[in-house]
């Protein structure tokens, strides 16, 4: 752990990031590629996600079934998707197979072959992704609070559509390869049994004719909070999410809002585990969820429960997400702290997890945060930064949406603080 | 590399102790392992195990919940639980300066109070949790199939419970199903990561020497797999569901690990023949199969989820692939061992891993998991093992189950 990290951009643009750890056996990669959902044409918004799996149904000179069994016979574990901003492939491994791995991927991000027959087989995998979120309800709550939260195109879902998928042939695959398949901005991150040198040189070698620059992210508007919806929905419990406006990635209290989703949240101490769960038995099921890009901040809460405790499980939540300010303990504070840090920690301990946070770090604010970096955040958190957090992000401007077969009736709290 | 050393110790009352010292390790896992599960409840004992599993969380003579909850808390400890049918599992990680606070606070809930009006409401996060798996489709199907295919055996029997049974049950039940099945004779620790293992024992010793030991039998009734079957049904499902048992290895048969190379050419997430001819084709959005190594019982099962219309199909092309377990090459075969191997690895590297390794194969086996043993087991294996694992696993007769939209 916090062993240092080699950053080094190529002249092409894409930046290899590589931390050796040598006391273990295993390695991984993680490949950012600009690009996604939110890149896609309004005409075939899940356009990205063909193309992603269909680099692996064949490229260079290997076929589908070829190019599956290579990786089989190297034992990696891996992974090529399109995410909302980002393609992303990735691979788990026993680090003396590396080289042959990052040959492989370099094969399916450069020369992707395009077979046309592997085309509706992909797509109708992703259209039945889409028909499945109607089967799992905290999936579908969750989706359909984003689609009415977040601005256009960030609103998509992660899914694609079905008329965008619909719409998607060889041709327009091609073409989106091309505009987004580009090394500028991309970050090849590797951590495990590795030599820096060697990984850099052997990424030099298979990368440096790959050229080009990826185009720019859509503009982020603005978000839609202080709406109230309900969707109705056969099943056992009714879903409760809400979200709201947060620090971003980078922002100078991004450390304050991850201590307060711990204080709300953090394993089984959080406020609302405790309120809702363990004292009144109202859910399984209840968190509040900081996340955070370079372009937006947001809470997400969540609760499940059976309809007839779903209006006391309403208010409880937004009770405790509305009773912050002024009522933090020292120890309650030094206990969100002390387990975050301990999360950091012991969640960066494998090598895939390392090379995924530090191609994560790198991807927002083009370097990697050293674990002092990270504890000094969380420790300088005070409880007067807190209260001013609360001010400035206040919960009573939430987005709530329920699904389930009854719908709810909000208490007073907006109007009480006198926010909205 | 960095080598681990394992440290292993019985306490007179019969509580076993694993250790393994991993300098390298930047954390700590620890967890106790009681050998049992919703195999061992009576009918109306039905979810007791598993709402015993929330009850531990909920406060001891020394602490109350909140106790528990804060002091774990206080030490960045990440703890949690689960029940099986046959295996109830308490583990936390935490950081090494921590390690003997966690075991305290481990070892203390291990002697639970179980509170009259603690158990009252906790009988509402259980309620929920069983609504919450009722909106599940695949959770749904796996455990109503497993109970009908195994038909009265207690293998099946549903980890939740029902409703009902949980409604029934009183706390004076649950402390009767405690007392009888939380001896430490049928109880495992393990801890594993940077630790010395004698600083571990030494408290052990101190924290549970003075548990009371005592029988604590399991029911081994035999089991023969007939052709069975069932569709269920739920209201406006997408996707429809189908599922196939038959009988497969225990968790201490010797060819487990063919048998588990077997599955993992038919159904492992890619590079199958379940993947080949189910997913990459587009058929169904989700497929695969494994063995379900089970304490002297265990089943084969086979899944795959798609759309409505192409049910059938899907059904007869898992059945065809099941049917035809023979069709491998060499080259298939070490495939699979390569990439048995390469996550076998990567999960070793984890504490957690460790932990949970460890302490399953002792409970199963009464042996120690050593990494390198497993992988040189999985390296041995053969065609010809496989073959001859087929003779007495025949993957037939073959049950069916599907759920689908009412």
């Amino acid at each position: 752990m916090n062993s240092e990290v080699h950053i080094q951009t190529l002249a092409n643009g894409l930046t290899v990031i590589v931390e050796e750890m040598p006391h273990v056996e295993s390695a991984a990669y993680d490949l950012l590629i600009p690009g996604g959902i939110i890149y896609d044409n309004p005409e075939t918004v899940g356009a990205s996600l063909i193309l992603a799996e269909l680099t692996s149904r064949g490229a260079g000179n290997l076929d589908a079934r070829q190019l599956m069994e290579q990786f089989d016979d190297l034992g990696v574990r891996h992974g090529e998707s399109a995410g909302h901003d980002r393609y992303y492939y990735h691979g788990g491994l026993i680090a003396d197979t590396l080289a042959e791995s990052l040959k492989l991927v370099a094969l399916m991000v450069k020369s992707p072959s395009f077979p046309a027959d592997e085309i509706d087989p992909i797509r109708s995998v992703f259209l039945q992704d889409i028909a499945s979120i109607g089967d799992n309800p905290s999936r579908r709550a969750m989706m359909e609070l984003s689609q009415r939260y977040y601005p256009s195109p960030y609103n998509r879902p992660s899914t694609g559509t079905v008329e965008g998928l619909t719409a998607v042939n060889q041709q327009l695959l091609k073409s989106l390869w091309s505009q987004a398949f580009r090394p500028q901005g991309a970050i090849l991150s590797i951590a495990g049994n590795v030599s820096a040198s060697a990984v850099v040189s052997q990424a030099e070698e298979l990368f440096s004719d790959w050229q080009g620059i990826a185009p720019a992210a859509p503009d982020f508007g603005l978000v839609t909070p202080a709406t109230v919806h309900h969707i109705e929905h056969e099943s056992s419990q009714l879903q409760i999410v809400l979200a709201y406006p947060s620090a971003k990635f980078g922002d100078e209290d991004y450390y304050v809002a991850k201590v307060v989703a711990g204080i709300l949240s953090g394993g089984m101490f959080g406020r609302l585990f405790i309120e809702v769960r363990e004292k009144r038995g109202l859910v399984y099921s209840v968190y509040a969820r900081h996340s955070a890009t370079n372009l937006y901040g947001t809470m997400t809460v969540y609760a499940g429960t059976t309809p007839e405790r779903a209006q006391e499980t309403l208010d409880v939540t937004l009770h405790e997400l509305n009773n912050i300010i002024g009522t933090v303990t020292e120890e309650e504070l030094l206990r969100a702290k002390a387990n975050i840090k301990a999360a950091v920690i012991m969640g960066d301990e494998s090598s895939s997890s390392r090379a995924s946070s530090s191609a994560a770090d790198y991807w927002l604010i083009r370097r990697v945060r050293s674990l002092e970096e990270i504890q000094q955040g969380i420790d300088r958190v005070t409880a007067a930064d807190i209260d001013q957090f609360v001010k400035r992000y206040p919960p009573q401007h939430y987005s709530l949406l329920t699904l389930g077969s009854r719908s709810l009736a909000e208490p007073g709290l907006r109007s009480l603080s006198g926010v909205k | 590399m960095a080598q681990s050393k394992v440290v292993t110790h019985t306490l007179a009352n019969g509580l076993m102790v694993i250790c393994e010292e991993s300098p390298a390790t930047q954390s700590v896992g620890l967890g106790f392992f009681v050998k049992t599960g919703a195999r061992d409840e009576t009918l109306k004992e039905s979810g007791v195990s598993h709402f015993l599993e929330h009850m531990l969380f909920k406060g001891t003579q020394k602490r109350t919940a909140l106790d528990i909850t804060f002091q774990m808390g206080n030490i960045g400890a990440q703890s949690n639980a689960f029940t099986s049918e046959e295996n109830t599992v308490y583990y936390t990680t935490v950081l090494p300066e921590y390690r003997a606070a966690a075991q305290d606070i481990l070892s203390d809930m291990m002697r639970p109070s179980l509170n009259q009006s603690d158990f009252d409401t906790e009988k509402n996060v259980i309620l929920e949790e069983i609504a919450l798996y009722q909106d599940k489709p695949q959770f749904y199907l796996f455990e109503n199939a497993t109970h009908h295919f195994f038909d009265g055996h207690a293998v099946g029997n549903s980890v939740l419970g029902s409703a009902d049974s949980i409604k029934a049950l009183t706390r004076d039940e649950m402390q009767a199903y405690f007392d009888r099945r939380y001896a430490p004779n049928n109880i495992v620790f393990t801890c594993a990561g940077k630790i010395v293992a004698e600083d571990v024992i030494a408290q052990v010793e101190e924290l549970c020497g003075s548990w009371k030991s005592q029988e604590t039998p399991r029911q081994y009734a035999s089991f023969t797999a007939k052709e069975r079957g069932k569709i269920f049904k739920k209201p406006n499902l997408q996707q429809s569901h189908v599922l196939f048992f038959s009988e497969g290895p225990s968790a201490q048969d010797d060819d487990r690990y063919a048998m588990g190379l077997l599955s993992m050419m038919l159904g492992d997430s890619t590079g199958s023949r379940m993947y080949y001819e189910l997913i990459q084709n587009g058929l169904a959005e989700g497929a695969g199969c494994d063995t379900d190594e089970r304490d002297q019982v265990g089943n084969f099962y086979a899944y795959a989820v798609t759309s409505p219309e192409n049910l059938d199909q899907v059904a007869e092309v898992t059945k065809s692939i099941i049917a035809t377990p023979r069709k491998f090459s060499e080259a298939d075969l070490a495939r699979a061992k390569t990439k048995s191997i390469s996550r076998m690895v990567a999960s070793g590297e984890l504490p957690m891993g460790r932990l949970m390794a460890l302490g399953t194969e002792w409970q199963y086996l009464q042996k120690i998991h050593n990494l390198k043993t497993a992988i040189a087991e999985i390296k041995a294996v053969t065609v010809k093992d496989i073959e001859r694992a087929l003779q007495r696993f025949t993957l037939s007769p073959l049950s069916e189950y599907r759920m689908v939209s009412e």
